[in-house]
């Protein structure tokens, strides 16, 4: 009878030893090769695996070994999360589970949203992933909910709304869960909306805290915003946070001021276009630091603010480092947010320089006039030195890869008026690209610490697509033409590629399952570039959204 | 005075609606270009940021405009008015008929 009774315990208490995924296993995450615990491959972001079974001889015989339909054909930029042998995936549409080793699905839950929700999202219709703790499978819909999944089945938990979506916000954020709290941004400030970071309960749901990123009359930095320019002040925060859990610190990035039209809001407008290092479990602001003061060029600094370990001036150093929209690769003191360097790693005319002592930037004459009401021409354009697409940093080479964008743009401020879940822009958008005779884009590795590239790699359309580098001396990234793709991390060379078969705007992850090491990726074009810049070279890029799975021939 | 202005007004409206009517059944082929411009701006606030700026789309994810058939301007209303395929969301409580007739006008042009 007894022996009865502890077998009947522990048979209740496996399935759930199996499914939860720890604070401690989440911290561990960038080291972890059997699994994909965090978006980013790791609380730092560093999207870097120790693997080394794929390397620089074996990368030119990988072949796919299942390819998953997630029927929809919106743009598929999602992470895909790997926990015992289980892929997480999402899209705009739907969350689902699929084995692993065969490629089966396991379950799928479908989000509904209401059909007026696309009209309110400004730059394609998304989901960047999920995040995954204590059985649970986190993530944000389109109509800016928050929603718990059981990871075992797929069944609803919690849904909590975080805004009425109808005002212009949305949600495409993949979660972090940091010290136990279950952390979101939002999209919006194209919009004319106010923004924020929310803190919620993983086991029930319960709101726990809002920050602002646009601080309200009379709160610490609303002198940087004249008269009530705030209300609408944009500042999204779109992309997921990195977390230090020694330092008990999350490092998110902030979006751009709306509008665009840097006149009617003068003031250095705090945190637009800046870092805040936030206390996970208060949303609390430790320190904060703006890249770009009044913005008028679309600067969003939500991208991926990147942890590592690294020397300055010979000595270690704890950093968070940032290929900036505005054409600045940053690196601050993570513990204090003192700035380290800032130097420019794509072509860059709004500005010469960055203060070191200040952390400003310098302006130049472009600014002045883009000020004053004329029409310029600026590099970087509104799509940044570099997009969303987040870098991999590979600590071994020192290197940061990053997909970076080689146009500029031509900038002209108009006056625009606040209509609720309107586009509050005021800018001429009828004419707004300068485009290259060449390429458009290149893969470079970037030296962090002068923003020199050691090599670049071309392609004629910019690729959107996240990427990852590895021990076995391997970076993979993807093509909007389908194209993914393995390089040499030495030297830039091209080792393999497969066509997917959509337009890569993914993020590759890689693991390892009983010796094999696998490496996937999400294929489905529909994102920014290709709604926005009228590259008519796309028409024969087929949509439709679709995960592969790679490993090496047997 | 007050009723005067009143009828003019609604005169005014009347002969807009009249020539945006005519503009839109014949296809937009010789559309006032008041309209095409008030098109032009509503089509810039609601539409370019899935359909491309200047109507300029590689048309593989959403719906190239420019080679929206001229002479399905009730397929327009309707897609325009209730959405589509779970896809085009519905604008019908945002713009009124008369705006997607603007925009109508606008789309005829090609973006050109």
């Amino acid at each position: 009878m007894k022996r009865l009774f502890i077998v009947a315990a522990v048979a209740t208490l496996l399935p759930l030893g199996a499914q939860a995924q720890t604070a401690d296993e989440l911290a561990k995450g960038a080291s972890d090769t059997k699994n994909v615990l965090n978006y980013g491959m790791g609380y730092n972001l560093q999207r870097y695996s120790t693997l080394t079974q794929i390397n620089k001889e074996s990368a030119k015989r990988l072949v796919p070994v299942w390819n998953y339909s997630y029927d929809d054909n919106r743009s598929e930029e999602s992470q895909p999360l790997v926990y015992n042998g289980v892929v997480y995936v999402t899209t705009n549409s739907a969350t689902m589970a699929i084995d692993a080793k065969t490629g089966h699905q396991l379950w799928k839950t479908k989000v509904e949203y209401p059909p007026e929700t696309p009209r309110i999202v400004c730059c394609g219709i998304i989901n960047r992933g999920a995040a995954l703790y204590d059985g649970k499978v986190f993530r944000t819909t389109l109509d800016a909910n928050v929603v718990a999944l059981d990871a075992k089945t797929g069944k609803e938990l919690w849904k909590q709304n975080a805004i009425n979506f109808k005002d212009g916000y949305s949600m495409t954020v993949a979660p972090l869960v940091a010290d136990g709290v279950v952390i979101t941004g939002i999209s919006g400030a194209e919009f004319g909306t106010r923004l924020f970071i929310d803190g919620w309960d993983p086991a029930t749901g319960k709101h726990l805290w809002r920050t602002y990123t646009v601080p309200a009359k009379g709160e610490p930095g609303s002198d940087t915003w004249a008269g009530d320019s705030w209300q609408h002040g944009g500042g999204s925060t779109w992309i997921t946070g990195s977390f230090d859990p020694e330092l008990h610190t999350v490092y998110w990035g902030i979006g751009n001021p709306g509008p665009f039209n840097a006149a009617v809001r003068k003031g250095d407008n705090l945190y637009t276009d800046s870092i805040l290092a936030l206390d996970p479990q208060s949303g609390k602001i430790k320190w904060h630091y703006q890249f770009t003061p009044n913005d008028p060029f679309d600067y969003d600094s939500v991208a991926e603010m990147v942890l590592a370990d690294i020397k300055v001036g010979g000595k270690p150093t704890k950093v968070v480092m940032d290929a900036n929209r505005n054409g600045f690769f940053y690196v601050l003191d993570r513990t204090n947010g003192k700035l380290l360097a800032a130097n420019k790693y794509v072509k860059v005319t709004w500005a010469d320089k960055i203060d070191m002592k200040t952390g400003r930037p310098v302006e130049t004459d472009v600014a002045a006039k883009a000020r004053a009401g004329e029409k310029v021409v600026v590099y970087p354009a509104i799509l940044g030195g570099k997009n969303w697409e987040p870098m991999s940093f590979d600590p071994k080479t020192g290197y940061a890869y990053a997909n970076t964008l080689n146009f500029g743009g031509h900038y002209k401020a108009i006056p625009v008026d606040y209509k609720a879940g309107d586009w509050y822009v005021g800018m001429d958008l009828s004419d707004i690209w300068e485009w290259p005779q060449g390429p458009r884009g290149y893969l470079k590795a970037i030296d962090p610490l002068t923003g020199k590239a050691k090599w670049e790699q071309p392609s004629d359309l910019p690729r959107f697509s996240g990427v990852l580098s590895t021990a076995g001396g391997v970076v993979f990234s993807g093509q909007l033409t389908g194209e993914f793709e393995a390089f040499d991390a030495d030297t830039g060379k091209k080792l393999w590629h497969f066509q997917t078969g959509s337009g890569i705007e993914g993020q590759p992850v890689t693991w390892e399952q009983d010796g094999v090491q696998y490496v996937a990726v999400s294929s489905g074009i529909g994102g920014v570039y290709s709604l926005f810049s009228g590259d008519e070279r796309l028409k024969n890029i087929p949509a439709g959204g679709s995960l592969w799975v790679f490993a090496l021939q047997k | 005075m007050t009723g005067y202005r009143g009828w003019a007004t609604l005169g005014v409206a009347a002969l807009s609606a009249v020539s945006s009517m005519a503009a839109a059944q014949t296809g937009g082929d010789h559309p006032d270009p008041a309209q095409v411009q008030h098109g032009k701006m509503l089509y810039a606030d609601h539409c370019s940021h899935c359909h491309g700026f200047n109507m300029v789309s590689a048309g593989n994810v959403t719906f190239d405009l420019r080679t929206f058939p001229r002479d399905q301007r009730e397929r327009f209303f309707e897609s325009v008015t209730n959405g589509r395929d779970n896809r085009m969301p519905p604008w019908g409580d945002v713009l009124t008929q008369d705006e997607i007739g603007d925009i109508w006008a606008y789309v005829c042009t090609g973006g050109k």
